[in-house]
């Protein structure tokens, strides 16, 4: 990459950027990294809670980007942190993917005797988000699921996206997200369901 | 019906505990965020990450050109030594066996009738008797008569 940070100004737009990376300008990636870097990993600390693991996705996420910015038409300004965003998603559910279910996300004895007196205590008192344990416990049940399903799930509940914009996001149709979350919801229920 | 109702809370329950174990797993912490977007080092390890896949796939792309060509000159090769068989087979020398092709004729192309043989004939070559008569000629004062007659 060439470099020319010297003319890169902080009012330039996306789609500026955009078109001076296109033409072998390092400092204008610089800047839409430094712009797009905090959402990238607000997106991708959703899914991970390692922080290595959460870099390597960031990481990921704008080597991606870097490499298909000629397929990014760039028509308005707004349209580029939404590309980024999808981009992002992707590679998240791409290291989904590749960590599957893994077997560290078994939970050990104290675990479940403590989830199972949490859900127990939580028909009781029906207060579920003092019943409900840490975020890593939450991960680990998480973790039991496919990827499809923790990432529609994750995106719907936890990014409280609608299913027009998952579908966006993931470039999924519209249909198969629905089926998708009904899917994944009755996985989740058939999950909990062993610890009730 | 009691039955119904029991599953019917049951399954409601589940659905809002797996919504809140969601909502805790998809829990963003500012602080975790902010500490990573602030890595000095980030947007190093992207450009190195950049250039080796860069470098990956220049080398990728040289095999696909490789593979092209080949691809390309397999079919121009085969339809070759396809034409080459062809006026091999139909060219007159279909009667010859590859036995025939090792005897010792062939080996020594005493019977090659591709072969022309010269037979360099100098018709302004001096003979012997005019070397001798040039030597010792009829101009000579010890010359014979004998040279003259054997002309």
């Amino acid at each position: 990459m060439a470099n020319g940070s010297d003319s890169v100004t902080p009012e330039a737009t996306d789609a500026e950027l955009v078109g001076r990376v296109r033409s072998g300008d390092e400092a204008a990636f610089e800047e839409l990294f430094n712009r797009h870097r905090r959402r990238v990993a607000f997106i991708i600390n959703r899914f991970f809670k390692r922080r290595e693991q959460v870099e390597d996705v960031i990481q990921e996420t704008f080597v991606k980007a870097f490499f298909a910015l000629e397929s990014f038409d760039g028509t308005h300004d707004k349209s580029f942190p939404a590309w980024l965003a999808r981009i992002a998603t992707n590679a998240a559910y791409d290291e989904l993917r590749r960590t599957g279910r893994r077997r560290e996300s078994e939970l050990s004895e104290e675990e479940t005797a403590h989830l199972e007196a949490n859900l127990r205590a939580e028909g009781e008192d029906g207060d579920i988000e003092s019943a409900l344990i840490s975020r890593d416990l939450a991960h680990k049940l998480l973790a039991r699921l496919s990827p499809e399903d923790r990432l529609v799930l994750t995106l719907l509940n936890g990014e409280e996206a609608s299913v027009a914009e998952v579908a966006e996001m993931t470039g999924w149709s519209i249909a198969k997200v629905k089926v998708r979350a009904h899917r994944a919801r009755a996985s989740l229920r058939a999950t909990l369901h062993r610890f009730l | 019906m009691f039955g119904r109702h029991h599953r019917q809370l049951t399954k409601a329950r589940l659905d809002r505990l797996g919504a809140a174990v969601v909502s805790r797993a998809a829990e963003v912490d500012e602080r975790e965020i902010e500490a990573v977007a602030a890595s000095p080092f980030l947007y190093a390890r992207v450009r190195a990450r950049i250039a080796a896949e860069r470098e990956r796939r220049e080398a990728g792309e040289s095999w696909l050109t490789m593979l092209t060509v080949a691809w390309r000159a397999v079919p121009a090769m085969g339809l070759a030594a396809a034409m080459a068989f062809g006026v091999f087979w139909f060219g007159g020398t279909s009667n010859i066996s590859p036995e025939s092709l090792f005897t010792d004729e062939v080996m020594f192309a005493a019977n090659d009738a591709g072969v022309e043989h010269v037979l360099f004939a100098d018709r302004d070559a001096l003979s012997r008797d005019e070397v001798f008569d040039t030597l010792y000629g009829s101009g000579d004062s010890g010359g014979s008569d004998d040279a003259g007659l054997s002309r």
